[in-house]
């Protein structure tokens, strides 16, 4: 059975990895204005799945701003991946 | 303390979470806008391409191929330069099943429509090259409206194209052929 990924577990976390599988690479306005949070709030999120190896940044411009792109890494995907699997079984084993 | 119960959390909890988490994704993929006259100037330059394609082959200009090859990784990259800026995202699904057209729909349009036009043009028919290379662009635009619209529906699914490596090698056969037609016109 799959395992919580404690990395993941936080809801604020689960939205930032799943509105990460909707695109390729995210500016970090982008996702911070999608996820409704503050800019220390998505840093310290970012940073701390950029250390598990979720997620990679990269600088870059938009707008002629320079600013921060993130994606996620297929290593990112898969523990998305199994922690809602291990959320599903909880649900359905209550249900 | 906290985190030892954030560790696990209820049923009502987790589908909370899951619920929330999917709204969110819905949300960005709802909002991506695409550029003013997006696919329409990409329908036009798959129909230069196809145009100026059949016309060089048909009357042996190679340089003519090269010109509508070039028109179109000008209006392609400059299309999704236009994406990019308006979004603050990249979809490498957008990058290669509507600009490089490598969805099923684009790609058996594009190559039915070209197929015809050269015919077409072999037989020095150059309204039949003009309707074929507008049939193929036309038909080029609608499937990248139509993966647009199966995107907002299973954004997980249709978001991430081919890798950027395919991608590039991409780039790099187009560039190789466009090489070869210049110096062999």
């Amino acid at each position: 059975m799959a395992q919580l990924d404690a990395a993941v577990v936080p809801p604020v976390r689960l939205k930032l990895l799943t509105t990460l599988t909707a695109v390729s690479e995210a500016e970090f306005s982008t996702l911070r204005g999608t996820l409704d949070i503050s800019d220390s709030v998505l840093s310290k999120h970012i940073a701390a799945f950029e250390q598990v190896g979720y997620v990679t940044r990269r600088k870059g411009v938009h707008r002629g701003r320079r600013t921060t792109w993130i994606s996620l890494t297929p290593r990112g995907r898969k523990a998305l991946s199994a922690h809602v699997a291990a959320l599903r079984a909880l649900i359905e084993g209550v249900e | 303390m906290m985190e030892s119960k954030s560790l696990n959390p209820t049923a009502a909890e987790a589908s909370a979470a899951l619920v929330e988490a999917e709204a969110s994704r819905a949300t960005l993929a709802r909002g991506i806008a695409m550029p003013r006259r997006f696919f329409t100037l990409m329908g036009a330059a798959v129909a230069a391409q196809i145009a100026t394609t059949a016309v060089g082959l048909g009357a042996d200009l190679p340089w003519v191929m090269a010109v509508g090859l070039a028109v179109f990784a000008v209006v392609a990259g400059m299309q999704l330069a236009r994406f990019r800026r308006l979004n603050g995202v990249w979809l490498g699904g957008l990058a290669s099943r509507v600009v490089l057209g490598t969805g099923i729909p684009a790609s058996t349009s594009y190559a039915i429509a070209l197929g015809a036009a050269i015919w077409a043009a072999f037989d020095a028919r150059w309204w039949f090259v003009a309707l074929w290379s507008i049939a193929g662009g036309t038909a080029y635009a609608l499937s990248g409206r139509q993966w647009l619209r199966t995107y907002r529906a299973l954004p997980a699914v249709h978001g991430r194209g081919e890798s950027a490596v395919w991608l590039v090698l991409i780039g790099v056969v187009a560039l190789a052929g466009l090489a070869f037609l210049l110096t062999n016109s």
